[in-house]
């Protein structure tokens, strides 16, 4: 065989059965229905054996990892009726398997909710916004840095709460998972005050992206095994709101947030008639920031209102040490990123 | 133990219509390296977090090491092994030559593809632009300013010849 | 190299004397030859390749994806095989069941430490290395058993299946802890506890300066550990066959070393051992010794009878690590009130992890690669270098000089501050100019330091930024110097450092075969170029077949920097040496003198009458054939006697040094602590850019990497916690060890200078890793210029900027730095 530039290939190429990868993936079987009925009957048939994948973003690795280890892969990438963006009185209406590209890129997304696009567009690298979606950002797994690690790497932890083990090693005590939420685009979702559908073979329901979300990493959303997303609506009532997306990340591309907030405001006259913040990769749900009614209804926005607010989320953030990042500074950020998506907000950056 | 499924992935790469056995759990990545011998696209990272494994889908940079190959079937896959017509490379491979672009090589064919893709949307993008596009392929050698060259001068050439 | 073991440590009372028992260089040493004219100008009047812009060899290969890779190698009947690694960062191996994992089809054998006893080691008086740890693991991720089957899914299922019990032992999981208990020995071939290495030197009359300088500034600093990620992950593949002949495909950088070490721990004559070197996706350092995956490959494809592939995982990678060593500094440096550098006193302790790996050169390396730019009247350092249950440290570019090359330059900065002087006159007062020799004896021939100094101020408009920039934005600068290969081997032997044999053939092509390691650097390239520089060949004439030990003259590989100057020189020998018969030949047939002619752009003519008498180079190759025999020839290089006359006097003497200045231009949030490095002119002195477009590559690279080394990389490990122990890396994967994006590179400005080295290959020296140094403390200064901070630890993460700024007044010394410029000196 020859050193160096030659060819050096031996036979293989008509190939018999690939060779597995160095991280291999778990034996699964895998489903790729058409339709979202069909993948809800597949849902209803087996219930808790299905791991729904859209882009692979997130359950790929975690699955490489042995973090999810499902009976059934259930493909949703030939799901036509998951990719729409429609439009009618009642606002936007998003299917679930937009890529991340599509939403950032769309121009009703970015003429009305340009935060919305700015919070789709800051999702890792442009390859992950080609294949991740709306509905599994939205679903995305919680993360901890005791957690998102190999089998090999867990295993000489001695695991974690989440999953194979019994002790949490963020919080020790904790008889609770307190793995981040590390969504962008749910915290800007909420702050616009959207609603997500959800479906099983039996029912549909609508609820607030808000209360989508539960404060329990292991499983931090409200879906039971035979649910999925099937729409998200954002109100028309929130277009053309006082809107910004921050994300801290220590680089300018692939990092999950280290901190993000997420402000839909109205305003008017000169004064705010209503706002909203969302601050995430905190614990297992974004959290919207309370007594804002009180501190900023009819107030004026200007540095020393934002300086308040920010002192207020201060107070209600709590970063811990899952999110892979000094979690002191990440609590000294949250006023500093309060304060400058309310400029970028109020157009005063 | 169990033996996992095999059965016959049928994929459009590079314009030829290719048939590889797979088990569900293979990656586009693999089935592309091991099954049809496409070595071109490399494996950095194997979990989607260094950008050596891009590949095009139907025009888009993705991730092959975390794509699942079985939902490929169908789509339009191009790899650094296509980008060269009957054997003269693309103007963005003799680029990447002259300037340096490449040193080990590893990041490239995934570089590659993505400067591709954006040289297809705008023939004209601003060196910032360039550095966005390539936000998900990691370079260890270049520090990138060579990268940058590369994409220039190519886009700068295309255009004269189109 | 010349060193009794690390058993041993220099005692500091007679660290000038020579000790009894030294292996001193031979007085017959090879000699390269002697070329009329020298060896740095051009063979016919110009460069016509040399310089120039040119495509590298391999350059198309890589980038239409045809370049194999060790993980692009595929073999019949390959077999897969994975390593089983520990969970525990220090454990006592008490028994290894595999019997579950051997009962599963499709795996075809289990090896253990007990198959692979042999003890290795890159440096041959540390051999304390196994390929799978036999009685105890040392980190979490040390090797423990492999596996063989058909796929790496069964592999990885049997892996599970072994059972392992261990006897969990105490952690040492930092250099304190080392040190303060030394009953917890991590490696059983330390000479007492847990000392990989003692080092301690002294030049000159250090207390004294010291004691007579106008200022005297002390410092404690601390460089992160961090490690080279290069994004190829080592990989290898092992075929035994049937006549006995070992074939090692890999991505290594040192298939001479590995060549020897798999001979020795598999037992092997040498000489049926052939390693081969395919294309290297990256390496800076990360693959120059042998590991775990090329010995159980070996092993396993000699017990199944089948080739055998491992592939790291990332994670793997990690663990194989070798990267920067984390350094705990103590700087003492004095200065007169004209800016005249006094005494220079250090204390140095570093944490090695679990192995020695070159450790003892790095233990020198600390402290002996600090003496020049700048001339030193006293120098004085003491290196400590421990080791710890974490993966072992080795060289990363700029081995053992980047961490202690920060400290200084950063003690500069602030003794420029004291003084009230510029820090880049600073600098310049201090030139330790060319042809001289620095306070530890190391012989300094070519030395454009000033040209770098005065280029990266020009091109940086540093006289309008210096202390002129608006609060949160600055420039700082930095110089160093690197050496150029190394002045011995790493095992003691007086045969070439390198070599190449060059065959012309009568088709007018012409084939160098040469041992040397091209790893994305271009030293392939290179060889081609000087090739074509000297018979008049195109670049496409020319082949390199690199890096097979069955076909190609040793070259010790690519380490130390020494590349191009080593093997270039080597092949510039051969290369004439064929040129010679050549010309011989036209001036016979042509009636000319030698001189006369004249081998360029594929043609061969005489100058006094190029009309008639010319031909193309083939038929000169052709007519050389006829006249002399099949044209072939070798040249080899051996570096001169050098280094200081002490024990360790070896250990960082160079035939040629390097120089590099950097101006860094950073811009700082105060508010939030991130610094943005904006731009970094990196001005360096290669000698001679025989490959501009390589040389410019290098110095980005370089500089990139320092930078990333400055602000965002850093290999750490989990703290202990209720539930775990120490030992766990941070996070031993691309997403949490953070390399730069394209977005987050600073702009990079290379700027060559040539000072044309009377001994490189046309007057070339090292540009791979000088450049990184000044990285980091150019950063550090511009950060100080911004903020009226101090950076003393690494990295400077946003967190530990924002405390700094913080603890102390920075606006106020931010105001007094501006103050004080070109002011009287102050008294510290």
């Amino acid at each position: 065989m020859p050193a160096r530039h030659g060819n050096a290939r031996a036979p293989g190429c008509s190939a018999m059965r690939c060779e597995p990868d160095v991280l291999t993936l778990p034996l699964y079987q895998w489903l790729r229905p058409t339709s979202i009925d069909e993948v809800l009957r597949v849902l209803a048939e087996h219930p808790g054996e299905c791991l729904l994948v859209a882009g692979g973003t997130d359950a790929v690795p975690n699955m490489k990892h042995r973090l999810h280890e499902p009976r059934r892969v259930v493909s949703l990438g030939g799901v036509r009726d998951l990719h729409f963006v429609r439009e009618d009185d009642a606002g936007l209406h998003l299917g679930p398997g937009l890529t991340l590209r599509e939403l950032a890129e769309h121009p009703r997304v970015r003429e009305s909710l340009p935060a919305l696009a700015r919070a789709a567009s800051l999702v890792a690298s442009p390859q992950i916004r080609n294949m991740g979606t709306l509905g599994g950002n939205l679903c995305l797994d919680t993360r901890c840095t005791y957690y998102n690690q190999t089998y090999f790497w867990r295993e000489a932890l001695g695991f974690c709460l989440k999953k194979d083990g019994l002790l949490c090693h963020v919080v020790p005590q904790g008889k609770r998972c307190v793995a981040a939420h590390s969504s962008d685009v749910a915290p800007m979702l909420i702050a616009l005050g959207a609603q997500v559908e959800i479906a099983s073979s039996t029912a549909r329901r609508t609820i607030a992206v808000e209360d989508f979300f539960v404060g329990d990493g292991v499983h931090n959303n409200v879906l039971v095994p035979t649910e999925m997303v099937t729409k998200v609506w954002v109100p028309a009532a929130s277009f053309g709101m006082e809107m910004a997306y921050q994300k801290l990340r220590p680089r300018g591309a692939i990092d999950f947030p280290m901190l993000s907030v997420a402000v839909a405001a109205r305003r008017e006259g000169d004064s705010i008639a209503m706002v909203r913040i969302v601050v995430s990769a905190l614990g297992a749900k974004p959290r919207v920031i309370g007594q804002l009614d009180a501190l900023a209804m009819g107030q004026i926005p200007d540095e020393a209102l934002f300086e308040r607010v920010g002192a207020v989320a201060h107070k209600q953030c709590h970063p811990l040490t899952n999110v892979p990042y000094d979690h002191e500074w990440r609590h000294e950020m949250v006023p500093v990123f309060v304060r400058r998506a309310l400029r970028d907000a109020f157009g005063k950056a | 133990m169990d033996a996992p499924e095999t059965v016959i992935c049928r994929l459009t790469v590079n314009g030829d219509r290719m048939e590889c056995a797979v088990t569900p759990g293979t990656t586009l990545l693999e089935a592309l390296r091991y099954g049809l011998g496409l070595t071109g696209s490399k494996q950095g990272c194997d979990k989607g977090d260094c950008g050596a494994c891009t590949v095009l889908v139907d025009g888009h940079p993705v991730l092959a090491c975390i794509s699942l190959v079985l939902a490929h079937e169908g789509r339009g896959i191009r790899t650094v092994e296509g980008l060269a017509t009957k054997g003269i490379p693309h103007a963005l491979q003799d680029a990447f030559d002259r300037t340096g672009g490449a040193q080990c090589g590893f990041c490239t064919p995934g570089v590659l593809m993505s400067a591709c893709a954006l040289l297809e949307r705008n023939d004209a993008p601003t060196r910032h632009e360039i550095a966005e596009a390539l936000s998900g392929n990691l370079c260890r050698c270049t520090g990138y300013t060579k990268i940058f060259e590369a994409v220039e001068l190519a886009a700068s050439e295309m255009r004269e010849r189109a | 190299m010349s060193e009794a073991g690390n058993k041993s440590s220099a005692d500091p009372k007679d660290a000038m004397a020579i000790p009894k028992g030294r292996v001193m260089p031979r007085p017959d040493r090879l000699s390269p030859p002697v070329w009329e004219g020298g060896r740095t100008a051009p063979p016919h009047g110009e460069f016509r390749t040399i310089g120039k812009r040119n495509r590298k060899v391999e350059g198309l290969a890589k980038v239409t994806g045809r370049a194999i890779y060790a993980d692009d190698i595929s073999l019949p009947r390959m077999l897969h095989a994975k390593l089983l690694r520990s969970i525990h960062a220090h454990a006592r191996i008490i028994a290894i069941d595999a019997s579950q994992a051997l009962a599963i089809p499709g795996v075809h054998a289990v090896i253990t430490g007990k198959d692979l006893p042999t003890y290795f080691g890159i440096i041959p008086w540390t051999e304390d290395e196994q390929a799978l740890c036999e009685d105890k693991a040392r980190y979490v991720g040390d090797a423990i058993a492999a596996v063989a089957a058909d796929t790496e899914y069964l592999a990885e299922e049997a892996l599970r299946r072994i059972k392992v019990e261990y006897q969990v032992l105490p952690i040492v999981h930092d250099i304190d802890t080392a040190l303060a208990h030394p009953e917890w020995q991590v490696n059983e071939k330390a000479s007492e506890g847990n000392l990989s290495k003692h080092v301690h030197l002294e030049f000159g009359p250090v207390d004294d300066l010291l004691g007579a300088s106008d200022v005297v500034v002390e410092g404690d600093y601390w460089y992160e550990g961090n490690t080279h990620a290069p994004i190829e992950p080592h990989c290898c593949v092992a075929e035994f066959d049937a006549t006995g002949l070992l074939t090692m495909w890999s991505s290594t950088q040192v298939a001479h070393y590995l060549h020897r070490d798999l001979a020795k721990v598999l037992g092997l004559p040498t000489q049926r051992v052939r390693v081969i070197q395919p294309v290297v996706g990256g390496a800076f350092g990360g693959k120059s010794e042998p590991f775990s995956l090329e010995f159980c490959a070996a092993k396993l494809s000699m017990l199944t009878g089948r080739p055998v592939k491992i592939l790291y995982t990332r994670e793997e990678v990690f663990y194989a690590h070798r990267g920067r060593h984390p350094m705990r500094m103590h700087y003492r440096t004095g200065i007169t009130r004209d800016g005249k550098l006094t005494g220079t006193d250090a204390r140095i302790l570093i944490d090695g992890g679990a192995y020695s790996s070159f450790g003892l050169v790095t233990t020198y390396y600390s402290g002996q690669l600090l003496t020049a730019p700048y001339a030193m009247p006293a120098y004085r350092f003491d290196s400590t270098r421990v080791f710890t249950n974490k993966p072992c440290c080795g060289p990363k570019r700029g081995h053992g000089s980047v961490q202690p090359r920060f400290a200084f330059e950063c003690q500069l900065d602030k003794m420029s501050e004291a003084i009230g002087l510029d820090p880049i006159e600073v600098r310049r007062r201090n030139f330790i100019g060319p042809d001289t020799s620095t306070v530890n004896g190391m012989r300094v021939t070519s030395n454009g330091f000033l040209d770098c100094l005065s280029a990266a101020e020009r091109a940086s408009a540093w006289k309008d930024k210096f202390r002129k920039l608006p609060y949160g934005r600055g420039v700082g600068v930095a110089g160093s110097m690197y050496i150029s290969g190394t002045n011995y081997c790493i095992y003691p032997n007086e045969m070439p450092q390198s070599a190449v044999q060059l065959k012309l053939d009568r088709s007018g092509r012409a084939t160098v075969f040469s041992g040397c390691s091209d790893i994305g650097q271009g030293v392939d390239s290179v060889l081609a170029y000087i090739v074509c520089e000297e018979l008049g060949l195109e670049l496409r004439d020319v082949r390199v077949l690199a890096a097979d030990t069955d076909l190609t003259p040793v070259d010790l590989g690519s380490y130390s920097s020494r590349e191009t100057f080593m093997v270039g020189n080597a092949c510039l020998d051969a290369a004439r040496h064929l040129r010679e018969k050549i010309a011989e030949t036209l001036a016979h047939v042509w009636g000319c003198g030698k001189g006369e002619v004249v081998l360029a752009d594929g043609i061969a003519c005489a100058t006094s009458d190029p009309t008639r008498c010319v031909m193309s180079v083939k038929d000169a190759f052709q007519a050389a054939e006829a006249r002399h025999g099949t044209l072939g020839s070798v040249g080899w290089y051996q570096s001169p006697q050098l280094g200081g006359d002490y024990r360790g006097g070896t250990i960082g003497a160079s035939p040629a040094y390097s120089f590099t200045a950097h101006v860094a231009e950073v811009e700082c949030d105060p508010e939030t602590g991130i610094v943005h490095v904006k731009k970094i002119w990196v001005a360096h002195d290669c000698g001679r850019a025989l490959s501009p477009v390589a040389v410019e590559g290098q110095m980005e690279g370089s500089a990139y990497m320092g930078f990333a080394e400055a602000i965002l990389e850093s290999g750490t490990y989990k703290p202990a916690a209720a539930g775990h122990p120490h030992g766990l890396h941070h996070g031993p994967n691309l997403l949490d060890y953070r390399l730069p994006t394209s977005l987050d590179t600073p702009e990079l400005e290379a700027l060559i200078i040539e000072s044309v080295d009377p001994e490189g290959p046309y007057g070339a020296k090292e540009a791979g890793e000088g450049p990184l140094h000044p990285s980091v403390p150019a950063i550090a200064n511009a950060i100080h210029d911004a903020l009226g901070i101090r950076c003393d630890a690494l990295p400077f993460s946003p967190p530990s900027v924002l405390r700094l700024l913080r603890a102390s007044d920075a606006r106020a010394s931010w105001e007094r730095a501006r103050a004080g410029l070109q002011r009287d000196a102050v008294r510290a």
